[in-house]
């Protein structure tokens, strides 16, 4: 049994429902045990572009608190997981960055902080620490659809920064989706965006971009989209009604997160993946 | 950056301090000087934000490269981007556009400027509350309401001390990369 620290940030906790009960419901199966701790707060990604140090010293202030019971993070969310290995990235080359976060920590906080731990996301968890044979001996009911993979694109940028898969080409979720019985291919616009960052500012461009990625996938008649991203489950799955108004197109395209089909594929209740609260999966799933 | 250049459309002059302070900033978090940037435009090229918002990471590069920091910091472009860093992992030197817009959008909020969209929002609530938002109700498929606790999970966790993590975290408001 691995024991993990379970970080969910903001959007997870706060309505991405769905995303937690499936990795919760899952995990234990992979051998996999789930810990939840106190203290734990925003990673500060939401807010590069207002402070980059409060953004930093809210990821540092994170790992301390994991680190101080001695265990590693499973970050489901890629925008969290950017902002915490990134954070010990950049502590870790600059002195003065270290000092003044580190300081800040121990003297206000009593925390102290370290910068060595491991963070996961679903998808390296899934891929190269459970593995695809674990995940197919688990598979009751394979998936007969034709599923769109959206990595989302903390998932996958910046290389800088160790990612769950590479940038231009990734393959391990398909490679999942190959491993409980569906079928997955690439198509051209898997790398674009989903536009989620831009709701701060720009509601209707968010949605434009949202709208029209469902619709590319949509004309390529995919039965349904995966996911393994709460940013991309809010705008894809809970506003794609909004997004199709907005291009002024009918869309109606499921999409799951990645922890849901491997869910329903081990057999589970749909109910406890939470598959009733994925708005969009009106085809697939009544 | 080069000195006796004058920008033209408005006979603004590069400004030295400034851009001093913003090869101090990025280096500060392991990045090089504007000054490495070619106009190869590769980050304008794949930028998700160009077709919508007509963003050009590398018009941006060009101006801080020349030291114009405070048009930069007044114009409107830097809060279209999307965040999707494709700038960043296309990028031939290993400059970071997006981390530039960061620390310049960062000064524009440090100078008292009011936040643009949802900003403030965000903002308050993280200093308030931990996160950007407290646990919604959602409904379902068939329009029923949910709660975390109706779906049988467990209160979301937070600061232990809200009001001393509300100070420790407001301290940092006039931080910056220096």
């Amino acid at each position: 049994m691995k024991k993990l620290g379970l970080y969910l940030g903001c959007v997870i906790p706060t309505e991405q429902y769905a995303y937690e009960m499936s990795i919760r419901e899952i995990m234990p199966d992979f051998g996999i045990k789930l810990v939840d701790l106190e203290n734990v707060s925003c990673c500060g990604a939401p807010i590069r572009s207002i402070n980059l140090v409060m953004q930093m010293y809210l990821s540092a202030r994170n790992i301390a608190i994991f680190e101080s019971k001695n265990i590693d993070i499973y970050a489901p969310c890629p925008q969290c997981h950017l902002s915490l290995i990134e954070t010990m990235n950049r502590m870790k080359k600059s002195d003065k960055l270290y000092d003044k976060i580190v300081k800040k920590l121990r003297e206000d906080e009593g925390l102290n902080y370290k910068g060595d731990l491991n963070v996961y996301h679903t998808l390296d968890l899934l891929y190269d620490e459970i593995g695809i044979k674990s995940i197919k001996n688990k598979v009751k009911k394979p998936l007969d659809w034709n599923i769109a993979c959206h990595y989302g694109c903390h998932t996958i940028r910046y290389s800088d920064v160790e990612r769950p898969d590479i940038s231009e080409n990734p393959t391990k979720m398909e490679e999942i989706i190959d491993a409980i019985g569906a079928k997955s291919n690439n198509y051209s616009e898997k790398l674009n965006c989903c536009g989620a960052p831009l709701m701060v500012t720009h509601k209707e461009s968010a949605l434009t971009k949202t709208g029209e990625k469902i619709k590319a996938i949509q004309d390529r008649k995919y039965d349904g989209i995966s996911i393994v991203c709460p940013y991309g489950g809010r705008m894809m799955d809970s506003k794609q009604q909004k997004a199709a108004e907005t291009i002024g197109e009918k869309l109606d395209m499921p999409v799951f997160y990645l922890t849901q089909l491997i869910g329903l594929a081990m057999g589970k209740e749909p109910e406890k993946l939470g598959i009733n609260l994925n708005l969009s999966s009106k085809k697939i799933i009544s | 950056m080069s000195d006796g250049i004058v920008d033209l459309f408005n006979m603004s002059k590069p400004e030295k301090k400034k851009y001093e302070d913003l090869e101090k900033a990025l280096d500060m978090i392991g990045l090089e000087s504007p000054n490495i940037c070619y106009q190869c435009a590769k980050c304008t090229s794949g930028c998700e934000a160009m077709k919508l918002l007509e963003l050009q990471p590398h018009s941006i590069m060009a101006s801080a490269k020349d030291g114009f920091i405070d048009e930069i910091i007044q114009s409107d472009e830097i809060w279209d981007c999307v965040s999707c860093y494709k700038c960043v992992e296309r990028c031939p030197q290993k400059m970071s556009p997006i981390d530039l817009m960061y620390i310049i959008k960062n000064w524009y909020v440090s100078s008292g400027k009011q936040l643009p969209g949802d900003y403030q929002k965000l903002l308050q609530n993280i200093l308030s509350i931990g996160y950007i938002q407290s646990p919604l109700e959602v409904n379902d498929k068939k329009n029923k309401s949910w709660t975390r606790k109706s779906l049988g999970l467990s209160e979301i966790k937070k600061p232990v001390d809200q009001q001393k993590f509300t100070k420790i975290i407001s301290e940092l408001a006039m931080e910056g990369l220096k």
